[in-house]
């Protein structure tokens, strides 16, 4: 990853959302991306130019249009037609970016669309984030690494957000994932929690 | 032509359990067969691929090349954005077209008017009532148009224009309001006559679309809107919510206090069934129509007096 003291940043085209630049580079704020927070708050997954990620939850793409500065190709999976309207035009002017409209839980849409991947990225409001994760690591070749916005009050807002963590982490682990890293991201977002994995290799 | 795409990739895929379909095309024990059609057609093609993850084959950009899709990865990219695009873009106009799409943003903006305008002429009513310390609206009946028309004219400056377009505000939401009743009776006809249609587009904005409100069991839209209501319901022990939106249909509000909530359930019950025919009909069902409306009026008229069994037929 690219840092330029102590701010992230990517190399790419600017003006995606008005974010802030440094010269040619886009400052990547841990406090609007998820994914930002993850590297300030420190994790070993990089990012590189063969990288092949699949995003789930691309929404209106402002993450997405880093990862792309960084990966090799990014299948940005969208469901709702208000972001994908946002997601197209990002696509349109950065062409690593394969703009999927389908439901994440229901991966069997894009199966005729994607590649293996290195990287699956999941970012969804969704109460089921453990299984959408197992059912779309279908696509992660093994060895790959699976990173988990674990968003604890789409789960359920009646439980504590530490027993939601746990019990992601849990489902992970027993469909067969290794479990590396396990962070809160405060005090960029609250009760968001990300949990970094990696697919055993064949 | 979609009939033809259709059933030629489901009729084959279960059989020949070998065959992998992709965007650019089929797959059968390394033999291609590359599908010939334009963007569009691919897009549509994508759609309609039915696939059971657990005969999950990964697609790899190098059969694409095998198959004479594309030249290189970077071709292989060009190609299935395109495809994407396409796909996307036409499911997002698929999406807007929907005749409830529409209607929902009306009623939206129609209901975001009237709290902005309640909450203008409370203020402007403050506001004159600093200059005029005697002014009071206890024991008159004068509607709230009137007192802003009285300020407009009896103040001066800026009091006076901020009066003058609560008004103006005010005709706009008249002129939506008469909208979205015509646009609802042409939408959902059978749910608007029998609730009219300002109400039953409540009804549909509340429920998130015609679908939405379609898929909706009676007693949920018996109760749409009141969720403050069966909130308090459902967590302590106070008494469940009668009637929500419906609530401001005459039958409603104008039957006696003790049969409200009999004819709040029957209502209920009939507006199901009308959005169901709204929705997967979309045209007013006559017969429909005439027994429902015998059926409330009834429950409106004799409930007083009977007991629920009695009423029964």
């Amino acid at each position: 990853m690219i840092w330029i003291g102590d701010v992230l940043v990517s190399q790419g085209e600017g003006g995606v959302y008005s974010e802030r630049m440094l010269g040619t580079a886009r400052v990547w704020d841990p406090f609007r991306s998820k994914l930002a927070a993850l590297y300030h708050k420190g994790t070993g997954v990089e990012i590189t130019a063969e990288t092949r990620v699949l995003y789930l939850g691309a929404a209106n793409g402002t993450t997405v249009s880093h990862v792309a500065d960084y990966a090799d190709v990014v299948y940005a999976v969208e469901f709702a037609p208000r972001p994908m309207q946002d997601l197209l035009e990002v696509a349109r002017r950065r062409k690593n970016i394969v703009p999927i409209m389908a439901d994440a839980t229901r991966p069997e849409q894009y199966v005729p669309l994607v590649e293996t991947v290195d990287l699956l990225y999941q970012d969804v409001a969704q109460p089921d984030q453990a299984t959408i994760a197992i059912r779309n690591s279908a696509f992660l070749r093994a060895g790959g690494q699976l990173i988990l916005m674990l968003k604890t009050r789409s789960v359920d807002v009646r439980k504590e957000p530490d027993v939601v963590f746990q019990e992601t982490v849990d489902a992970l682990a027993s469909a067969g994932f290794v479990v590396q890293e396990c962070l809160w991201l405060a005090p960029y977002h609250q009760d968001h929690a990300a949990i970094v994995c990696t697919k055993p290799g064949a | 032509m979609r009939g033809m795409i259709y059933g030629f990739i489901r009729a084959r895929t279960p059989y020949l359990s070998n065959m992998r379909s992709y965007w650019f095309g089929d797959v059968d024990d390394g033999k291609c067969t590359l599908f010939g059609g334009d963007v569009q057609a691919k897009a549509e093609r994508v759609r309609l691929i039915r696939t059971s993850m657990e005969s999950f084959v990964p697609l790899t950009w190098e059969t694409a090349v095998t198959c004479g899709a594309c030249r290189d990865r970077a071709d292989y990219i060009t190609k299935l954005r395109e495809v994407c695009f396409a796909a996307a873009e036409r499911d997002i106009r698929q999406q807007y077209s929907g005749k409830d799409a529409e209607l929902l943003q009306m009623v939206r903006t129609l209901d975001e008017m009237d709290t902005v305008i309640n909450l203008l002429t409370e203020r402007a009513v403050e506001w004159y009532q600093l200059r005029h310390p005697t002014f009071t609206r206890k024991y008159r009946k004068t509607p709230a148009h009137i007192v802003v028309k009285n300020i407009r004219e009896k103040s001066r400056g800026a009091l006076s224009f901020v009066a003058g377009e609560i008004e103006r505000l005010s005709l706009t939401r008249t002129e939506l309001a008469k909208a979205v009743s015509g646009r609802a009776n042409d939408v959902m006809p059978n749910t608007s006559a029998l609730i009219g249609g300002l109400v039953a587009a409540r009804l549909m904005a509340h429920a998130g679309g015609l679908s939405d409100l379609s898929r909706m069991p009676a007693s949920a839209i018996q109760v749409l809107g009141a969720r403050t209501a069966l909130f308090a319901h459902l967590r302590t022990k106070s008494p469940s919510p009668k009637h929500g939106i419906i609530f401001q249909h005459r039958r409603v509000h104008n039957a006696p206090r003790d049969c409200r909530g009999r004819v709040a359930r029957v209502l209920a019950g009939k507006l199901a069934i009308a959005a169901r025919i709204d929705h997967y009909r979309g045209i007013a069902d006559l017969a429909f129509l005439e027994s429902a409306q015998a059926r409330i009026d009834m429950t409106g008229k004799v409930t007083g007096k009977l007991t629920g069994k009695e009423n029964e037929p």
